[in-house]
């Protein structure tokens, strides 16, 4: 029991206590009125300036490379000037200094006042990038005195092999506002960031970028960094590096063997659809388009005939001529409208109505066997066969060898090029389909047009016999099943040996005192000779029908399509010289080198010894 | 009289005042939990609403237990609670740079929290067998003194210098309650001036020591250290005097104020609801405590005062502390505002504390071994 006295106490001692509870609410009350109402000014101000921001840290990019591990296109350092607006307070001053060391050109000032009023004060604008290293360190001498100007390394884009793969690459740029539209990645608005323009680039856009960082900063009211929050899981993850099927020697060795010639030449495995080399002539120096080059430069290479930036390999249609004649062969043995022993006799032209059509040898083959047609090149055999066979039984081969149809090879860039029909005569020239377009067709002119792409992949089907392969230039670990496409093989023996007797044996077009080929294998090939303009009567009159004769614009495309080993065949390839004259010049020299190499390359065959002549040089 | 109907006698007797605003104060907790969660139900405040419905379970069954069960089980539970707490000193798992949890395989249990509560009974229980002449008699202050030094230095080795002060504070005041000499409250008071600047300089880890600096200038370290204080501050001040409204608060939506939803939950209310949000939230507190001093007053036993009291004074110990801390009149010592914060473990001390105090107002008339004089 307690007794008076000592309850007494302990209430008076739990009273003193109370008090001092109240006493401490009381403090702490008056703190809360101090804080909340008499200081609420400051405060509500600071809550107001004090954010976070998330600063983007940008990943490096994945390189992209060849199928042995050359590297067609990397990072490297890149020295650039920055500019942090809140710092300065005379602008044009400020960029005056810096034009001590570095050239300012008045459309890079106006860009640079245009940048800086866009962004927050505290948003670094770039000056100017690819700086050499001597301006670069005078501006990190100079910078201290330069309130604002911030000297960084940063990453750009660079390609060597300076341009050869150019079309296959294409290149980075700043990110345009559709593309910021399209994609929500937050990298697309940093000012640094380079996106996937075209080519590869644009197509391996996802594998290449990487992953963001993302560093949560604390800025104060003039948006300088107070504090960083490092996340670990919010490291930037650089780009995967993409691996092309391409081979870079064997493309170097096409660009060299095209030399000022214009056009284009793709080579591929014809098991695969690997593409080996994909080559568009003349080039560009992608390097100078992700540094930045002069609208006039820029009009220049507009304007050039010989259109640089058109990537002839994929998107140059010109008429197949007579690589086409491959096709209408399979038709007609596969219709059974022509015994291969039969002999068509060439006088030179046929005659339709009251037009005449010439073969390219005026005076005519004599007596022609179906494989002689392929080996002479005749055209009359072919107006023959226009009479015996329709138009759409050639369409359905010539799509069933991959041409009129468009491949997504990866690189942004596709053409279909044509190959008519009687639906498609009627539905785009609202005409109905006349012999003499079939004419023309068979000899590969007319309507019919196609892709250097295109012609390799028909040669390669052709020359694999079986798989419709598809074309494709990033490496895929799982090639996918090729459809079959069901050609009799008894047919196909006849077109290959018809197409080696173009090359090996005397009386080919593209035999001339010696076989065409590779050293120590036989090819197998086709030519061609794309007509630009008809050679007019009057033309035929005076005599003036040489090609070289006439102005370059005008002159023959130089086609030819080949592939080698012909007893096991590992590479076909298409090539189109514009402008090239005959297809048994430019173009099968080009393309001859080009699979030597090639197989040389793959170790099938041993290179031949520098000083023994390469078959001649023709 | 069978046990049932003995059990809704009890229930009906019950001081429910204090369950009521228990559950407010609960309640206005769910609130701002979900708002410091940007309305997301399942971050924290759908747990607090279940926690606060099981430990209120808890309480009831506490408080239906009759006192004097509690009184002969206070010195086991503080015997036990001192073996947890050198089982953490020796097994304990360190979580957040501090042993404070030892793993009993089934789940992890803080037992400086279980120490909160049996510090208070074992004291009780002390004064209540000591005549009072003894209480400032030398011996009755070495053995109040063993009880509150052995738990209060294992739990600064943890190190948790909040449970320590919160702990060691509870006990000075009930040892002042208990009657304690002023002549002694006066020396203790003058030793405590010379040794706690000593303790400061060599008793406390060095994150501790910057954190009390920090209190004292929080702009060395705007950043670092100081930066909860700052935060809060700006975010209690720019709610100003009637908030910027439920939801609306923007300190909180920039995360600015770190462990908003636990230790800094005050804050929320500050911006959200201003000064008045505040003021009602501490008028709240104020009533709770009144109401447990006024069930302490009306029981006749020491033992029962005293654990009311004691219990009490740890609740209102929390309150303050993170209060001051809050508004940046403290350090940040890592105490939570009870009832409101989210976290498990101190809405089960505290409720488990209730349900003392209740059972104490309730068997007020249950006849305790008589006590010292």
């Amino acid at each position: 029991m307690i007794d008076g006295n000592d309850n007494i106490s302990l209430s008076r001692r739990t009273l003193i206590l109370s008090g001092a509870g109240i006493g401490i609410f009381g403090i702490l009350s008056t703190r809360l009125y101090q804080l909340q109402v008499l200081r609420s000014e400051d405060y509500t101000a600071l809550s107001e300036n004090n954010r976070f921001n998330y600063n983007i840290i940008v990943p490096s990019r994945g390189r992209i490379l060849d199928r042995s591990g050359n590297v067609l296109a990397l990072n490297r350092q890149d020295y650039r000037v920055e500019l942090i607006a809140e710092q300065v307070t005379d602008i044009n001053l400020t960029l005056d200094k810096i034009a001590e060391v570095v050239v300012l050109s008045d459309p890079t000032r106006e860009r640079i006042k245009k940048d800086v009023k866009k962004h927050a004060k505290f948003v670094p604008v770039l000056v100017e990038d690819h700086l050499s290293w001597e301006a670069f360190s005078a501006l990190n001498i100079r910078a201290p005195e330069i309130p604002g100007v911030v000297p960084k390394v940063g990453e750009g884009r660079s390609y060597p092999y300076n341009g050869i793969f150019c079309h296959v690459l294409g290149e980075v740029g700043k990110a345009k506002p559709v593309d910021i539209e399209n994609d929500k990645d937050p990298l697309l608005r940093q000012p640094t960031f380079r996106i996937g323009q075209s080519g590869v680039e644009k197509g391996a856009e996802p594998r290449l970028r990487g992953k963001a960082g993302r560093l949560k900063v604390e800025v104060n009211a003039v948006g300088r960094i107070v504090r960083e929050w490092p996340e670990a899981n919010n490291r930037s993850k650089a780009g995967e590096d993409v691996y092309l099927t391409i081979d870079a020697p064997l493309q170097e060795h096409a660009a060299e063997q095209f030399g000022e010639d214009s056009g284009g030449t793709v080579v591929i495995d014809v098991h695969t659809g690997e593409v080996r080399t994909l080559l568009s002539m003349p080039y560009y120096d992608g390097n100078r388009m992700v540094s930045g080059i002069s609208r006039e430069e820029l009009a220049l290479m507009n304007s050039d005939p010989k259109t640089p930036f058109n990537n002839k390999a994929v998107r140059g249609v010109y008429p197949p001529a007579s690589t086409f004649k491959m096709t209408v062969m399979l038709a007609a043995l596969e219709t059974g409208q022509v015994n291969p022993k039969e002999r068509v006799i060439c006088t030179g032209h046929t005659k339709v109505g009251n037009k005449k059509f010439h073969c390219w040898r005026r005076r005519g083959h004599g007596p022609v066997d179906l494989m002689q047609s392929l080996q002479y090149s005749c055209d009359v055999y072919y107006y023959e066969m226009a009479h015996r066979i329709g138009i759409d039984t050639v369409h359905d081969v010539a799509i069933r060898l991959g041409l009129g149809q468009s491949y997504d090879l990866g690189i942004q860039t596709r053409a279909s090029g044509l190959i008519p029909n009687r639906e498609w005569k009627q539905k785009n020239r609202r005409d109905g389909w006349r012999l003499g377009d079939s004419l023309n067709a068979f000899i590969g002119q007319g309507y019919v047009l196609s892709t250097p792409l295109q012609l390799a992949v028909m040669t390669a089907r052709l020359a694999n016999g079986k798989k419709a392969i598809r074309p494709h230039v990033i490496i895929d670990e799982n090639i996918p099943e090729f459809a079959d496409m069901n050609f009799d093989p008894a047919h196909l023996d006849i077109v290959r040996e018809s197409m080696r007797q173009v090359c090996m044996v005397p009386g080919g077009t593209a035999y001339r005192d010696f076989p065409l080929g590779p050293s120590g294998v036989d090819m197998a090939g086709k030519t061609g000779t794309g007509q630009v303009t008809g050679i007019s009567a009057s033309e035929r009159a005076t005599g003036v029908i040489r090609n070289q004769d006439k102005e370059w614009r005008f002159r023959d495309h130089s086609i030819f399509v080949g592939y080698a080993p012909f007893e096991a065949p590992r590479f076909a390839v298409g090539t189109i010289v514009e402008h090239g004259g005959s297809g048994s010049g430019r173009a099968a020299d080009i393309s001859r080198s080009i699979l030597q190499k090639s197989l040389e390359l793959d170790g099938l065959i041993v290179p031949r010894p520098v000083d023994e002549p390469a078959g001649g040089t023709l | 009289m069978n046990l049932w109907s003995f059990f809704w006698q009890k229930i009906y007797e019950i001081n429910w005042l204090l369950p009521a605003l228990i559950y407010v104060l609960g309640f206005i907790g769910v609130a701002m939990i979900y708002a410091a969660t940007d309305g997301v139900w399942h971050h924290g405040a759908q747990q607090h609403l279940i926690r606060l419905i099981l430990a209120g379970g808890l309480m009831l069954i506490v408080a239906l237990i009759d006192i004097r069960f509690w009184y002969h089980l206070a010195y086991p539970i503080y015997a036990g609670a001192l073996a947890l707490l050198a089982g953490v000193h020796y097994f304990g798992v360190v979580k957040n740079g501090s042993r404070r949890w030892l793993d009993l395989g089934i789940t992890d249990i803080q037992p400086s929290e279980i120490m909160k509560l049996a510090i208070v009974l074992a004291l009780a229980r002390y004064y209540h067998d000591l005549d009072r002449d003894r209480v400032s008699h030398v011996f009755g202050l070495l053995g109040a003194l063993v009880l509150i030094a052995m738990p209060a230095q294992f739990i600064l080795q943890q190190p948790d210098l909040g449970t320590t002060l919160l702990l060691t504070m509870t006990a000075l005041a009930m040892v002042f309650l208990a009657g304690i000499n002023w002549r002694v409250i006066v020396a203790g008071i003058t030793t405590a001036a010379v040794a706690v600047p000593l303790f400061v300089r060599f008793g406390l880890q060095e994150y501790q020591r910057k954190r009390i600096m920090t209190f004292f200038d929080p702009s060395i370290d705007p950043t670092g250290a100081g930066y909860h204080i700052t935060q809060s501050k700006i975010a209690l001040g720019s709610g100003g005097v009637s908030g910027k409204g439920f939801m609306q608060g923007t300190q909180r939506q920039l995360e600015y104020v770190p462990e908003n939803r636990t230790d800094f939950i005050f804050t929320v209310i500050g911006e959200e609801f201003g000064l008045v949000g505040g003021l009602i939230t501490m008028l709240l507190y104020m009533m709770l405590i009144g109401i447990c001093i006024w069930m302490a007053l009306q029981c006749r036993h020491k033992f029962s005062q005293l654990l009311i009291l004691g219990l009490t004074s740890t609740f209102a110990l929390y309150v303050f502390i993170n209060l001051a801390m809050v508004m940046g009149l403290a350090p940040v010592v890592g105490v939570p505002l009870p009832l409101i914060s989210y976290g498990g473990t101190v809405i089960l001390t505290v409720m488990t504390g209730f349900g003392l105090m209740l059972s104490a107002h309730l068997y007020m008339q249950s006849e305790l071994p008589r006590g010292g004089r």
